[in-house]
């Protein structure tokens, strides 16, 4: 029997898009939309597949062998789904409302946040207010740019009015966590081009702004241009001064950073200054979350609480072609193509007893985690919390030993390198105790450290 | 009893098809099955066959039926096919009365076909010209037998043209030695002497030395001598390569074969050595021994330093098997425990490495080749340095002597510009040129060695479309302005990066040095300052700006798997670099000093 203590997130991915953009390595296909009926029926299958492992603790019976039941605990109700791509919008107001009906149906939902990611340009008024009434209520649009030209070069098929009026349409349709993904460090990019993004995004008075940086990935298009010399290389050195523009102006406008490539903003707060970390315990904006009463994360209420999972390691199930999941310890991913997952969930017949939780027979790969391995992710993911860290009361409690415990060497030389550093967020406790092994103490990234974090998280792996 | 023994060898430029004609004999022979025959069965080590060169030269006895019904036994000895094993070439051929010169059809003549049929013409051997891959479209063998009766007399259409690789008129070389190369001489009833012209190690049966009996006889069980080593030998056994070992009772007097020494190392056991009888010993060795001197030095340097003791080990064995390979411990202030090295050349360095990286599977760091200077200091004394580091104070010096090489350029007519042009930039001075073949000439120069083993032949040959070849030799030491050129990493010197340069070359070399290592040293999440120094003053200065941006952007779907691969690959990235104080250097930095030519 294995217990589950945290919270559980749900992520489904949607793996059409009407068109590929040219730097996009994600698991997505052109041209298949006609799958996404059979497609849905096969998310729910899945989903229903996972309904039968998966029991809460207060269930009298349970249909499978004990071993293979999860027993949930208290924590362990559903309080985050996403559904990330591709591009989610693409499904039916009614292929949502089947997928919830059924997740409903099979999970112990607690108020989550509902993310979908949409293309600005392939949403209506009418289709958000559909969807809003469902229980989306969050909504994340690709905008990555501001301007025509480099919209694009990206192969984007919006333009800039298509994501005002996008957002127009999300607000009215009741959306009041909207989050707007931005991308710099394009070929040639100008930095002002880029402050000029970064304004007007702003000017839309999004609660959160996600940065990222451009990767030319091996398989697009624009890593052949690239590798080619048909693309010129970024230039690294501007990337970082956009990144740090960028920081600057967002905590001028009331953005807070609380991982490495995202901003959240305390709400109805948009235009006034952060308060500094510790400072930030006393502003009622900021939201103080318990999972574990050995733990407390701080962070401004509208930070996407599923990436949060993520960033500290807790469980997630990942649903649909190409999704990774992480749960009971196991990291799994399911298989890349839309035929064959089609194929995989309906081909079998329910319940099988050969697949253990948190595997489904479109999973392919599957990797359980020794302890070590589990503690490496901890701190790979952890430290892009730029604020939250790892907090060290929460790692001995999950593995029985302290950081500075688990990476002597690591941890010394980061700190001697200036790349890392231990706070304690409490007010209440002296600055002199902090980092020695005190009930709120976190390692966390020093903020130089954010632009080479690799260089942080390559000692833990 | 010689009368039906024939010992010959094969010489060849390398890549003209002495290997392939040797798997074609031992096949037309019937020495080895079709079944049995892997390619070049002479050269048994996978790095041979990658470089397409020998490098340990092998003997084999093949049994012949000639047409007219007559058994011969013939002793093919195969000798190595590069210019740093130029002694263990003649020993070979030494062992030998004839040898067949093997010239491919598209190529002609090139510089180590005649610097081996000069050797091969010094042994007193009689040669029988071959002319090797006539099938391929730009065969030229009409053109090529001109010029091989031009160096050789005789009639170009009385030339064997065969293919080896096709199997074309593979008898026929074989009737010629029958009918050419003469028997050996040796009579049995005089004191031993048998010539060690090659030897390995084996695990079971200690050193194998191959040795051709000159004169007398090896008797099973006899107690031997090595005449210049002075180690007496008690025999495992003897016997003859067929083509595996196969023990026998005796070998006579002309015989090619194997004395199993029992001895732990090669060095015991030299090339060039003579084995007689211990009870009735020779009065004189046979002429031509002498020492192989390294004149390459380099420093070995694990990249981890927990790999020093494998290091160690690795270099143990393979000195077992090479006797021109010597080492010693060596410690750099900069990168830590290592060994300095020395090799016959660049090419035999090249090998050690790669046999290091690839057999022992070590990293391992090598330092810029240095020659052996001599060093006269203001006292009077001379000390001998094999490495840029141990340069004495340069108050200290009166004069630094550098050894120079003779080395012979052969080259199509066309290529004489661009030679010049090289060899004037590497210090060289001509001495003549000789035109041996129509539209070829040969030139003749001498030339400080630390010129030669910076990418000297890679230059050559890039500047003549592949189509000159070198060959080189010893001269003399000679003085000159030299000066140590220096390499500061953040004020700190790097002694592995220190190289010896003319000091007409300081400024422009340190210049173009620094201008490589700023683009071979990676960014660090510090600036890193290089600076080269020679003569008492910084020639150069360059700045290696701190990392900027190393992080990984958006994490796809939860997608950590892919993450912690990345970063790991990154982390060991990180690990093969050196760590030099603290900034981390990669191993071609080390070697950055070789390739200045392109600035």
């Amino acid at each position: 029997m294995t217990n589950l203590q945290s919270p559980l997130s749900i992520y489904f991915h949607i793996p059409f898009c009407r068109h590929r953009c040219a730097y996009c390595d994600f698991n997505t296909y052109a041209g298949q939309e006609a799958a996404i009926p059979a497609y849905v029926d096969a998310l729910i299958r899945e989903i229903e597949f996972l309904g039968q492992t998966i029991r809460p603790s207060d269930h009298p019976t349970t249909r499978l062998p004990d071993h293979q039941t999860i027993r949930l605990s208290d924590h362990s109700t559903i309080k985050t789904i996403f559904f990330g791509g591709g591009t989610p919008s693409l499904l039916s107001p009614a292929q949502f409302e089947r997928i919830f009906s059924a997740l409903a149906a099979h999970f112990p939902l607690d108020d989550p946040e509902t993310t979908i990611e949409a293309n600005p340009g392939t949403v209506s008024l009418d289709y958000l207010r559909e969807i809003r009434s469902l229980g989306v209520n969050r909504i994340s649009f690709g905008v990555q740019s501001a301007h025509p030209d480099e919209l694009r070069m990206l192969e984007r098929e919006h333009d800039f009015f298509d994501v005002i009026e996008a957002v127009t349409w999300a607000r009215r349709a009741g959306f009041e966590n909207l989050s707007l993904d931005l991308i710099y460090g394009l070929p040639e990019q100008p930095l002002d081009r880029w402050q000029a993004t970064v304004k007007r995004a702003v000017d839309l008075s999004p609660e959160h702004l996600s940065l990222y940086a451009l990767t030319l990935e091996h398989g697009t298009p624009f890593g052949r241009w690239s590798a080619r010399g048909l693309l010129p290389t970024p230039d690294p050195d501007l990337a970082a001064e956009m990144y740090e523009w960028a920081d600057s102006f967002l905590g001028q406008n009331g953005f807070v950073q609380y991982e490495i490539s995202n901003w959240a903003r305390a709400k109805d707060e948009s235009r006034k200054p952060v308060p500094s970390a510790v400072e930030g315990m006393k502003d009622e904006n900021m939201k103080i979350e318990t999972f574990h009463p050995s733990s407390f994360i701080l962070h401004p209420s509208t930070a996407c609480r599923h990436n949060l999972q993520y960033w500290r390691n807790l469980p997630y199930l990942g649903l649909g072609a190409g999704a990774h999941g992480y749960a009971g310890g196991t990291r799994y991913s399911n298989v890349l193509r839309i035929k064959t997952y089609i194929e995989r969930l309906t081909n079998h017949q329910l319940p099988i007893t050969s697949h253990q939780f948190p595997l489904t027979p479109a999973t392919v790969n599957s990797h359980r985690n020794t302890p070590r391995e589990d503690m490496q992710e901890t701190m790979m993911t952890g430290l892009r919390l730029t604020r939250e860290g790892v907090p060290d009361a929460g790692f001995r409690q999950r593995y029985g030993l302290s950081i500075a415990e688990a990476f002597p060497q690591e941890v010394d030389e980061l700190l001697k390198l200036g790349l890392v550093e231990w706070v304690d967020l409490s007010p209440l406790r002296p600055p002199s105790l902090v980092g020695k092994g005190g009930w709120g103490d976190r390692l966390r990234l020093t903020p130089r450290a954010r632009l080479v974090a690799n260089q942080v998280f390559m000692r833990f792996v | 009893m010689t009368e039906n023994i024939r010992n010959f060898c094969i010489i060849a430029h390398v890549d003209h098809g002495k290997s392939t004609l040797a798997d074609r004999l031992l096949q037309v022979t019937g020495t080895l099955s079709d079944r049995e025959m892997t390619e070049q069965v002479l050269d048994s080590m996978d790095l041979e066959r990658e470089k397409g060169v020998t490098i340990k030269a092998s003997a084999v006895r093949m049994n012949y039926a000639a047409p007219g019904g007559q058994a011969y036994e013939l002793n093919l000895i195969d000798t190595p096919g590069h210019v740093d094993f130029g002694y263990e070439v003649s020993r070979a051929l030494n062992a030998c009365e004839g040898a067949l010169l093997v010239v491919d059809a598209t190529q002609g003549i090139e510089a180590q076909t005649l610097a081996n049929l000069y050797s091969a013409l010094e042994a007193d051997l009689e040669i029988i010209p071959v002319i090797n891959k006539i099938d391929l479209p730009s065969a030229r063998p009409d053109e090529v037998a001109e010029d091989i009766v031009s160096l050789l007399g005789g009639q170009p259409d009385k030339i064997i043209r065969i293919s080896a690789k096709a199997g074309l008129n593979v008898e026929a070389v074989l009737q010629a030695i029958v009918q050419k190369v003469p028997p050996p001489k040796g009579v049995d009833d005089v004191p031993l002497r048998a010539l060690v012209f090659d030897s390995h190690y084996d695990s079971y049966k200690g050193v194998i030395a191959y040795v051709r009996v000159v004169e007398g006889k090896i008797n099973a069980g006899e107690t031997l001598r090595m005449m210049a080593t002075g180690f007496s030998i008690k025999p495992v056994e003897i016997g003859i390569f067929a083509p595996t070992m196969k023990p026998v009772k005796t070998l006579n007097a002309g015989e090619v074969g194997y004395v199993a020494t029992g001895l732990k190392t090669v060095q015991e056991c030299r090339v060039g050595d003579t084995l007689t009888q211990a009870a009735k010993a020779a009065p004189d060795p046979l002429p031509g021994y002498r020492q192989p001197k390294p004149m390459v030095f380099a420093g070995i340097y694990p990249v981890d330093a927990d790999d020093y003791s494998d290091l160690r080990d690795a270099l143990e064995k393979l000195q077992l098997n090479d006797a021109s390979l010597v080492y010693q411990p060596e410690t750099s202030q900069a990168i830590g425990f290592g060994f300095r090295a020395g090799f016959l050349g660049l090419f035999h360095m090249e090998i050690i490495q790669e046999r290091i990286e690839r057999e022992y599977d070590l990293d391992v760091l090598f330092t810029a080749p240095s020659v052996e200077y001599e060093v006269v200091l203001h006292d009077g004394t001379t000390v001998l340095i094999d490495s840029p580091a141990e340069l004495p104070d340069e108050g200290l010096i009166a004069e630094i002597r550098e050894p120079w090489m003779n080395i012979e350029i052969f080259t199509p007519t066309d290529y004489y510009g661009p030679i010049m042009d090289l060899t004037t930039k590497r210090r060289a001075e001509f001495k003549g040129q000789e035109y041996p073949a129509p539209h070829r000439v040969q030139l003749n120069y001498t030339i400080p060695l630390s010129e030669l083993i910076v990418d000297f032949f890679d230059e050559l040959k890039s500047r003549t479309k592949g189509y000159a070849s070198l060959d080189y030799q010893f001269a003399e030491y000679r003085p000159d302005a030299l000066v140590k050129l220096e390499i500061l990493v953040n004020n700190e010197p790097v002694d592995a990066l220190a190289t010896i340069v003319h000091k007409k070359d300081a400024y422009h070399k340190g210049q173009s040095l620094i201008t490589k290592l700023k683009g071979i040293i990676p960014r660090q999440l510090f600036d890193v300052a290089i600076q080269a120094y020679a003569d008492g003053r910084v020639i150069s200065r360059a700045n290696v700006k701190a990392l900027r941006k190393d992080v990984l952007a958006k994490c796809y779907g939860g997608d950590i798997t892919r993450k912690k691969k990345l970063l790991e690959k990154q982390k060991r990235g990180k690990r093969r670099l050196k760590m030099v104080g603290n900034v981390e250097i990669p191993q071609e930095a080390f070697m950055a000093v070789l390739k200045l030519e392109e600035e």
